[in-house]
């Protein structure tokens, strides 16, 4: 900015100090204002709906609410005993696992279901587009309650082909309900990541394939040069919503419960069930506000890091 | 471009902290507190309660006739859960506390201990006592004093499927736990999906057990709160159920009021079930196919011949300290869980513990179709007045409840379930956890 300053070669950088008098710097601050007014209904629901919770949240955290005694001034004492927790420690080493796994495997299918619609090879396109994306619109909880049925080992579909293939495999036993929560979740975000990837691929000139068709490029490479490079920047961004998505899981854990014993989803299952129960059954609203904040850092620094990592490889290349 | 990606991004992290806050109570608010509003006046009044019972709403009507300066407005504010989270908040905020509310018995200390109910002795309410049965008003008394009014009731009893046990070669109820460990192997031997009952770590059944066998394990005086799982009745509840899961006769794989549940309800798969009064208002919806097959028998004694109950269940309705026509709130309370609306609801399927109720001809002698023509209300009447007194709730087993499914899930999901294991965990995390919200547990 300084920099940039002193080498300033525009008009009013030269003039001379008579014409700074002149009229053309207050035009200049009154449009900075105008420019401050159009900002101001965002900046203040912005700050309504954000900055002021994140404030009462953080300041929240800094109390212990007692059954016997009230709420006392604890200072830092919550975020002491959190980073001490194993029981909130095991659900953010449960979201990592999940993310490592669950999103690498989602983003394959997205990419290549992507590239399957814009091939132009596949009849009702249109008709796919909106049939893969649809799950996107169902209610979690809803999604929970059908897969619920579907992988239930006493009645459900999953039953049925235990007893045809003469298998016992339980999809919602304590080993394998992640990974059943992982289906879940995949079902239902692929189309919304297939959509991110598809409108990137829908954006590349047609020149580029007019000219590999010139190349003689075939389809495989058109893909490898031009396609993958073009998905490269909604590849970032597909990452970090998937990261935040799973790092904030709640409904499956929270509804699978009721629906089959002894699934392994315990009350800290993930931060933000941990979260959640510590509030509302627990009544520590301090502890909680501490988890939340704590843990909205930790998908922040992930986030970021993906970012700037993703950003700065695209522009290596 | 990037500015808006970072917007959604800050935005998707914040949401949940924001959904936190919004709910963790606001700005102070004008105040509940206008004063006993009256009741007897002209004034109009109108008021709020809270309630999941829907036949509290069927009195409303009888109550506005005979007092028409006041408005009763019922909401149902979902799940017990919900509606004593809703609650501290609102007592939390200041604003928007309702003037009646409805507790499951184990709630009620949590609300009393800090104050923030009001103590229903200032409304003469100890007249009423004869009224209910002994445990029951036991569960709403703390510290020696009266919080709530007991509305709804469960005490246990056995629900068996007759038709599954003649199968079985079973032609009459077990009526000791030796009779139902025989009875449960013979309803094994029948193979595939049969059992004598369920648990998946069902904390209300196994204490209701441990209530019957004469176990106190909590012992909650003032602040103190003393948890033991050793004492005599204690070990013998656990003992014996420890014995029905070691030997596999149990089914561990189906959770109460699941899917799976109500089709092996439905099928006479499961062939008894353990539980609550109140089962009788709900059975023939989950398994209208075993029409006529459930009868229902007190719970099987420890020694022959005992008449011992315990509870399982059961709600009351108190006023909360910050309400605003306490007053009003009472005379609707006295109403419909004491007086002329009692009938009402008890017309409309509540099962109360009023003895007055429990004790008369119409209650008793009335056959129920689902049941085979059986006089149920006998039975769950003698239920509800053998049920062991002595019986306490530490302050915060809303909480402790809670956690008990994370400390015996794993046992159940292994199938190597150790009861008095899974009983000492979680004492020592009640201890911790009552110990940090300032009672003194040990």
């Amino acid at each position: 900015m300084d920099l940039a300053r002193r080498f300033d070669v525009t008009p009013s950088a030269m003039a001379s100090p008579d014409e700074e008098r002149h009229p053309a710097p207050a035009g200049r601050r009154r449009r900075s204002q105008i420019g401050l007014a159009f900002i101001a209904p965002f900046g203040a629901l912005f700050a309504l709906v954000f900055i002021v919770p994140i404030l009462y949240a953080a300041y929240l955290s800094l109390f212990q609410e007692r059954l016997i005694g009230g709420t006392t001034f604890v200072g830092f004492a919550n975020y002491g005993k959190l980073f001490q927790d194993p029981q909130f420690w095991d659900g953010v080493g449960r979201v990592i696992r999940f993310t490592l796994v669950q999103v690498p495997i989602m983003l394959l299918f997205s990419m290549a279901l992507a590239l399957a619609l814009d091939s132009m090879r596949v009849h009702g396109t249109k008709f796919m587009r909106a049939t893969i994306f649809l799950p996107y619109a169902v209610p979690a909880i809803v999604s929970t309650l059908m897969w619920g049925f579907l992988l239930g080992v006493k009645y459900g579909l999953f039953g049925s082909l235990n007893d045809a293939l003469g298998t016992d495999i339980d999809p919602f036993a304590p080993g394998t309900t992640l990974i059943s929560i992982g289906l879940m979740v995949t079902w239902a975000f692929t189309g919304f990541n297939m959509l991110i990837f598809y409108a990137a691929l829908k954006a590349v000139p047609r020149e580029l394939y007019e000219a590999a068709a010139i190349d003689g490029a075939n389809e495989f490479q058109v893909v490898r040069a031009i396609k993958l490079p073009a998905l490269r920047g909604s590849l970032v961004v597909t990452i970090i919503f998937s990261i935040i998505g799973t790092f904030q899981m709640f409904n499956e854990p929270q509804i699978l419960p009721t629906m089959v014993a002894n699934s392994g989803v315990t009350t800290f299952y993930t931060p933000n069930l941990y979260a959640y129960n510590l509030a509302f059954t627990g009544s520590q609203q301090g502890y909680a506000a501490a988890l939340a904040l704590v843990m909205a850092a930790i998908t922040i620094a992930v986030a970021y890091a993906v970012q700037i990592r993703g950003l700065r490889n695209a522009s290596d290349q | 471009m990037r500015l808006s990606q970072k917007a959604r991004l800050l935005s998707a992290v914040l949401v949940p902290m924001v959904a936190l806050v919004a709910c963790s109570g606001g700005s102070g608010g004008s105040g509940g507190g206008k004063a006993a509003g009256s009741g007897g006046g002209d004034e109009q009044v109108k008021l709020t309660v809270w309630s999941w019972d829907g036949t509290v709403e069927k009195a409303v009507p009888g109550f506005q006739a005979a007092n028409p300066n006041i408005k009763v407005e019922v909401v149902n504010g979902g799940s017990s859960q919900d509606e004593y989270k809703a609650l501290d908040n609102a007592i939390q905020a200041g604003s928007g506390v309702p003037d009646l509310v409805m507790f499951e018995y184990f709630a009620v200390p949590y609300f009393a201990i800090p104050g923030k109910l009001a103590d229903l002795g200032e409304f003469g309410v100890e007249k009423f006592k004869n009224d209910y049965v002994p445990a029951a008003w036991a569960d709403v008394t703390v510290n020696g004093k009266v919080y709530a009014l007991p509305s709804d009731y469960g005490p246990s009893a056995m629900f068996y499927n007759s038709a599954t046990l003649k199968k079985a070669g079973i032609d009459k109820a077990p009526a000791t736990w030796d009779e139902y460990y025989e009875a449960a192997k013979k309803i094994r031997a029948l193979g595939g999906d049969h059992y004598i009952a369920q648990d998946t770590g069902d904390i209300f059944f196994l204490l209701s057990l441990i209530w019957q066998a004469g176990g106190r394990p909590f012992t909650v005086n003032g602040n103190k709160v003393h948890i033991d799982f050793t004492d005599e009745g204690t070990t013998r509840a656990v003992a014996f159920w420890q014995k029905m899961l070691d030997e596999g006769l149990i089914n561990t794989k189906i959770t109460g009021w699941s899917d799976d549940w109500n089709r092996t309800l439905n099928d006479g798969s499961l062939a008894t079930q353990t539980m609550g009064g109140w089962l009788t208002s709900t059975l023939p919806e989950r398994a209208p196919k075993a029409a006529g097959d459930f009868r229902v028998a007190l719970m099987p004694q420890w020694k022959q011949g005992d008449k011992v109950g315990a509870e399982n269940g059961g709600s009351s309705f108190g006023i909360p300290a910050a309400a605003g026509h306490k007053d009003a709130a009472f005379k609707f309370l006295e109403y419909f869980a004491h007086g002329g609306g009692l009938s009402t609801r008890v017309d409309a399927g509540a099962f109360v513990p009023n003895t007055s109720v429990l004790e008369s001809e119409a209650f008793q002698g009335k056959a129920n179709k689902y049941f085979g023509d059986q006089k149920v209300g006998a039975v769950l009447a003698e239920a509800s007045e053998t049920v062991g007194s002595g019986w306490q709730y530490p302050p915060f087993f809303e909480w402790a409840r809670s956690i008990y499914g994370d400390i015996a899930s794993p046992f159940y999901t292994t199938g190597k379930v150790k009861l008095a294991e899974i009983l000492e965990q979680w004492k020592q995390r009640c201890i911790q956890y009552g110990n940090e919200q300032g009672f003194q547990v040990d």
